[in-house]
């Protein structure tokens, strides 16, 4: 009987669990069946608006920027860097209310105007727009001085003042080689210069970082995934920064005292090309570029192109030395006035007839005597050996802006035009170009492309530019750079040439005056302005380095040797001095300059 | 041998039928001697709770180092940048127009002609001359030209010569003529 009632009971409960496994199935069926639903209503109907509603809910997403390359000069000093630094902005809703005392306390702290403060704590949207909930305070503050703001401002129990990451550029030496180096606009957009040239190389690549958080803090174990940022590569400059100081004051102060509109000053290393020091002026604070006007941020000694004038000499001189067309000790009658088509070509300097060497037409700049040495050249010839001077020809540096100049072919050359330019009128240059052709003088005959970069890089524009990539050409032959290099001695010899201030006791200096007319914007013709410059090396029996300058219209009574000559003199002594170039005390040239 | 086999074979028989008894199946009664559970339990919410209470105290930990490494982090970010600050303040003393100034201040001025001492042998290289106020470089830029209104058009004042009758005349009637006349000119 028992054993029956347990058989019973056993059934019935078998049959109980089968009843319970169907009721079970069916639950989890219909919970399955929701939880389809609601997948289907999720992923399937809208997924990204519930996705951007997860984003919002505790997911913080942080720019990570990448730091801008630094632009130093050759020895690594900083002309460049980026420094961490924030942007203060403002919920104008939440602060309008203590807007006063908020704007108080960020006018001390962080020497803002604060009228500007109180005017964007309480910015209002016009009628019918939605309430403003963003207003920048600062921009690219060093983030100490933002955080102790800010610290000062939570203190005082006030909110809606938060700080995000806006990275500042600094110039540590404000306007040393801020004509090079450009400027960063208030967006962080490069705007000029290298800057704006190299943009990609400096700029690298930004990250970001995606976590959650709950009350300020990360929550560990959370989501979080992480793009990491790419550093930019810095620029190092073949530029010296103490020489390009130097070189900008020592350009200032001659502009200025001339009443000058513009000077530029480039001093380069003679054997491997490197750009020095390249200053301009007028020139502005890369720190403040806004308070300078635009014209003055570009480089003019890049943009400007104007007539040589004598400095060109050298040029058509050392190539006629090359040709075996003369020597410096080739006698020339110098008549008071030489007439060629319908014009008549004068000198500098009112005289009878004079009997100069070679050497002497360098030393005492007559046109005359270069235009009737030059008649031995066809148009060809002398134009095919300016070009090789690169005349005509971008320099190439990597910098923004540069203009090519202008070297007339030789077949619309007429006689006059030979004439002229062999004194270096009638064709136009920059004076990276002028500085470059001499620079082939001084380096015995061969032209070495000039570069602002040191190793190799590749700008903007697709030019890949350096040391690295520096190429030498024969202009003319070792022999003829050097006799030319002993005419320019004579130059600045005292009793013999017209610059003997341009001279450094103890060295052997090379040198050549430029005073050129130049053609007024307004009329197109020669109004009267000159370009005064002097170009030269030292030492000039084994040249270290060559220096180039030249003054834009100087208003009082310039001279190539009495503006620019001195400007020339000292950089090279801080050159020689800095550089520790020693003389070499050799016998210095003595050429007869009359006969 | 048969009266030793007739009672082993009889054994043998009765042996093999309680065998064949004793392996037949039969319905057992089924044990229902219930276990202990409360060990079971005990040992079950133990677990439970320890790993509960260990997950919390794991999560608890890692919330706290959280918000230790959130410090941290700020604290390394405040240092890096006023590592920065100072990087820059550096800067910014060595900057050349600063040290200038300092070396201008103290005297200094660049040498106008290099010349060097050859440690060798203590010879001099060059012709060293001493340093003059001509050799000073101009480091600041002019001060900026006025504006025009800070800058009048001198004004030119036409007093009348005295007549030559009258010696040299008192200082006290110059100063009364002038005035009238400037205001006249402008």
């Amino acid at each position: 009987m028992t054993q029956a009632r347990r058989t019973t009971s056993s059934r019935s409960l078998r049959g109980s669990s089968e009843i319970r496994l169907r009721v079970g199935l069916i639950v989890i069926a219909m919970v399955l069946s929701v939880f389809g639903a609601r997948l289907l209503q999720l992923q399937g109907l809208d997924p990204k608006a519930y996705a951007a509603r997860a984003d919002a809910e505790g997911l913080v997403t942080v720019p990570l920027p990448a730091k801008r390359g630094e632009i130093t000069d050759r020895n690594g000093i900083p002309l460049a860097e980026t420094v961490s630094g924030v942007m203060l902005v403002a919920d104008p809703v939440r602060t309008r209310a203590h807007a006063d005392k908020i704007a108080q306390i960020l006018a001390t702290k962080l020497d803002l105007d604060y009228f500007d403060l109180l005017a964007n704590l309480r910015k209002t949207a016009p009628a019918g727009k939605p309430a403003v909930r963003f207003a920048y305070l600062a921009r690219r503050v060093p983030s100490t001085v933002a955080n102790d703001a800010l610290a000062a401002v939570e203190k005082a129990g006030y909110k809606g003042v938060e700080t995000r990451p806006d990275p500042v550029r600094t110039y540590p030496a404000h306007d040393v080689a801020a004509n090079l180096l450009g400027f960063i606009g208030a967006d962080g957009k490069p705007l000029a210069g290298l800057e704006l040239a190299f943009e990609k190389r400096l700029a690298g690549k930004d990250g970001h970082e995606t976590y959650e958080v709950g009350g300020g803090n990360r929550i560990p174990l959370g989501e979080n995934t992480e793009v990491k940022p790419t550093d930019g590569t810095s620029l190092q400059l073949t530029i010296d920064r103490d020489v390009q100081w130097y070189a900008q004051r020592v350009l200032r102060t001659a502009v200025e005292n001339a009443g000058a509109e513009s000077g530029t000053a480039i001093a380069l290393d003679t054997k491997t090309g490197g750009i020095l020091a390249f200053a301009d002026f007028p020139t502005y604070d890369a720190n403040a570029p806004g308070q300078a006007p635009k014209a003055d941020r570009g480089s003019r000694g890049l943009s400007n192109v104007y007539e040589p004038g004598s400095v060109e000499k050298v040029l058509t001189t050392s190539s006629l030395i090359d040709a075996n067309k003369v020597s410096p000790s080739t006698r020339i009658k110098v008549p008071s006035t030489l007439p060629v088509l319908d014009r008549v070509i004068h000198d500098w300097f009112d005289h009878d007839t004079l009997r100069l060497t070679l050497a002497g037409v360098i030393a005492k700049s007559s046109n005359i005597g270069t235009a009737l040495a030059a008649q031995q050249f066809s148009h060809q010839q002398l134009w095919q050996y300016l070009d090789r001077f690169g005349l005509g020809h971008r320099v190439e540096i990597g910098m923004p802006g540069e203009s090519r100049g202008v070297l007339p072919p030789a077949d619309s050359w007429s006689d006059l035009s030979r004439a002229t330019i062999s004194f270096g009128q009638g064709l136009s240059v920059n004076a990276l170009q002028m500085a470059t052709a001499i620079n082939a003088v001084a380096n015995g005959g061969e032209l070495v492309s000039p570069s602002l970069v040191q190793g190799s890089a590749t700008n903007g524009a697709g030019a890949t530019v350096g040391t690295d990539h520096a190429t030498r050409s024969r202009v003319i032959s070792p022999e003829a750079a050097a006799a030319t290099a002993q005419m320019m001695e004579m130059v600045t010899t005292e009793g013999a040439g017209t610059a003997p201030g341009a001279g450094i006791a103890g060295y052997r200096v090379a040198g050549k005056t430029g005073t050129a007319q130049q053609v007024g914007k307004a009329c197109k013709c020669y109004d009267g302005s000159l370009a005064v410059s002097f170009a030269g090396f030292a030492p000039a029996d084994d040249p270290r380095f060559t220096v180039y300058v030249v003054i834009q219209k100087p208003k009082r009574g310039a001279s190539g040797g009495g503006t620019a000559g001195p400007v020339f003199r000292k950089i090279l002594t801080y050159l020689l001095q800095k550089y520790a170039v020693p003389p070499t005390q050799t016998p210095p040239a003595r050429l007869p300059v009359e006969w | 041998m048969s009266a030793l086999a007739g009672p082993a074979k009889a054994l043998r028989t009765s042996r093999a039928a309680a065998a064949v008894e004793r392996a037949r199946l039969s319905l057992v009664q089924p044990r229902r001697t219930p276990a202990p559970r409360a060990p079971f339990v005990v040992l079950v919410l133990a677990i439970l709770g320890a790993g509960v209470v260990g997950l919390l105290m794991f999560n608890t930990h890692m919330q706290q180092t959280s918000f230790y490494a959130t410090r941290l982090q700020q604290q390394a970010d405040d240092l890096v940048a006023r590592q920065q600050k100072l990087d820059m303040e550096l800067e910014g003393l060595r900057d050349p127009q600063r040290l200038a100034v300092a070396a201008r201040d103290l005297g200094m001025v660049a040498p106008g002609v290099p010349a060097f001492i050859r440690l060798g042998d203590g010879s001099r290289v060059g012709s060293p001359t001493v340093a003059s106020p001509e050799d000073a470089v101009q480091i600041k830029p002019k001060p900026p030209a006025l504006p025009l209104p800070l800058k009048p058009k001198p004004i030119y004042v036409i007093v009348p010569a005295p007549p030559a009758a009258v010696t040299t005349p008192p200082p006290a009637a110059n100063t009364t003529t002038t005035p009238p006349a400037q205001g006249a000119a402008r």
